[in-house]
């Protein structure tokens, strides 16, 4: 399959942000004085609408001022929808992120490429909790070993945007927001916290290739069926078999080499040889090449067309192929039984020849 | 420089310890600045102290710009109540702001026995050099042997056996840049 560049996985990230609570949809909705937070940013304070001139273009902008340090930004109208601004969490909202970060934490993400991505991913779209998420999954990722420099900073600046988002929300310093962290994350001895349910976090809805999949639709995907026209749904039996097939070819090299011969007419070879390889052993991959092009293609043609008796004669054109291909992987497995023997052969030769020095000497 | 003013009778060799400390820790000039009243306003119907309103109400002393002003006392503080509790109360300082305040209640009693005494001063120069530490926006960290651990996590341990005026590298570095800055 194709992998997707990454523009356009920048595009299809940026279509498919899920909304976190409090999502701003619109420049509409925002209006002087309202208090928004901007992903990985901070919180900020809306402080009007602006109007410039740049490049010849009358632009109009959504002015905002961190409320940490008075940076200003401007946003354009049209772009206030995409950024991910949204409004500060609420003080239930804020209650949740608690419950969320004194909760135990399953095993962390020990994969720092999957790990990195979904973080990253939460910080933009997953709201308040999003950014618990990650402060409490790199907080119990340091518990297990150091983190790395990049995850540190991530770290940091998560933990940053998350004090200063409670600090806003509870109206209490910065200090203290993050004593109550901390004190969720790490308790005194001796004291229990009082936990509820922590809430559910937002489902990111990335790019398909960073989402773990269901097995079957993996197998499927494997199968590239999708590349050949292939309506699973009218398959679905014939997939079964397929499947159950391929299982016996790995196992049982030497039966579906057997069966092979007539069925096998009808497959569509491209696609075995190449999932068989992989998996199997030299010795038995002998046998089971054979199996798949038997199996895999069998449901294309009965599912397309079921008239298999004038496809019989294609079939046996097409069948050439498959024999030869079986006949090639002993041709190729030839040349090792060849060098075996070699050394056997090249072993009386010596043997004359010592014979034939000391002849000489 | 900082300036240590006590709001309570503190022992002069704590003190100097503590000046010492701190001078090694962030280079800083540091210097007792005398003793003052406890500000008596912000103490709670419980009888412990709002740490937050004892700051605000500490009395003033004559600092620079660049000064920071650490207040010392033996009172028990108390914070906000949070969501999931309160967590106890060493002290308090604003993050980028120019004063602290510590308090020695929560410490292991002084004693009169040497180790003893040399616990409680580490102790003292250890949450002296955190609340500072927040005067330097540092934030908290995960590392317990950085001197920004939270004062009341588990993992720190009683008797610190790690050097009083280490930052982990993270937060040192940090600090290196604010204090150039």
């Amino acid at each position: 399959m194709r992998t997707p560049g990454k523009r356009e996985r920048a595009e299809k990230q940026e279509e498919e942000v899920p909304s976190a609570g409090g999502t701003i949809a619109s420049s509409s909705d925002l209006k002087a004085g309202d208090r928004v937070v901007y992903p990985k940013q901070g919180v900020y304070r809306v402080t009007g609408l602006e109007q410039k001139d740049i490049a010849g273009q009358r632009l109009e902008f959504v002015k905002m001022t961190r409320e940490e340090d008075g940076a200003t930004v401007l946003v354009p109208l049209g772009k206030v929808a995409t950024i991910g601004l949204r409004r500060v969490a609420s003080a239930e909202d804020i209650e949740g992120v608690f419950h969320y970060l004194g909760a135990s934490y399953d095993d962390p993400e020990l994969d720092w490429k999957v790990r990195h991505r979904d973080n990253v991913e939460r910080l933009i779209a997953g709201g308040v909790l999003g950014v618990a998420e990650v402060v409490k999954g790199l907080h119990s990722l340091s518990r297990l070993r150091p983190l790395p420099a990049k995850e540190r900073e991530l770290y940091d600046s998560s933990r940053h945007l998350l004090v200063n988002e409670i600090s806003v929300a509870l109206g209490v310093p910065a200090v203290i927001a993050e004593d109550y962290i901390d004190y969720a994350l790490m308790p005194p001895a001796g004291v229990k916290l009082p936990l509820k349910t922590p809430p559910t976090p937002v489902e990111l809805k990335g790019p398909p290739w960073k989402r773990k999949k269901p097995a079957a639709a993996e197998d499927e995907d494997d199968l590239g069926l999708a590349e050949l026209g292939i309506d699973l749904g009218a398959l679905e039996g014939a997939a079964v078999g397929e499947s159950e097939d391929s299982e016996e070819g790995e196992s049982e090299g030497e039966k579906p080499a057997e069966e092979g011969s007539e069925e096998q007419a009808a497959v569509p070879v491209k696609v075995a040889p190449a999932k068989v390889a992989p998996p199997k052993a030299p010795a038995t991959v002998k046998a089971a090449k054979p199996a798949k092009p038997a199996t895999a293609p069998k449901p294309v043609p009965a599912a397309k067309k079921p008239a298999p008796p004038p496809r019989a004669a294609p079939p046996a054109k097409k069948a050439a192929p498959p024999p030869a291909k079986k006949a090639a992987p002993p041709a190729r497995k030839a040349p090792p039984p060849a060098k075996k023997p070699a050394p056997k052969k090249a072993a009386p030769a010596k043997k004359p020849a010592k014979p034939a020095k000391g002849k000489k000497k | 420089m900082i300036r240590i003013v006590t709001l309570a009778p503190f022992d002069e060799g704590d003190i100097a310890f503590l000046s010492k400390t701190l001078y090694r820790s962030f280079g800083i000039g540091t210097e007792h600045q005398g003793d003052r009243a406890l500000p008596r306003k912000a103490e709670l119907p419980d009888g412990r102290f709002d740490a937050l309103k004892l700051l605000d109400d500490a009395p003033p002393v004559r600092a620079y710009a660049d000064d920071k002003v650490v207040y010392l006392t033996d009172v028990e503080l108390a914070n906000p109540k949070g969501p999931l509790g309160e967590p106890p109360a060493w002290g308090h300082a604003l993050q980028g702001g120019e004063r602290a305040l510590v308090s020695t209640f929560r410490f292991r009693p002084r004693g009169v026995t040497e180790a003893s005494i040399e616990v409680y001063r580490r102790r003292l120069a250890r949450e002296c050099i955190h609340f500072i530490g927040h005067l330097w926006d540092l934030h908290h960290c995960y590392d317990a042997r950085c001197a920004m651990h939270p004062s009341w996590s588990p993992s720190l341990p009683e008797d610190p056996e790690f050097e009083l005026d280490s930052f982990c590298r993270d937060k040192s570095e940090r600090r290196i840049r604010l204090a150039k800055t």
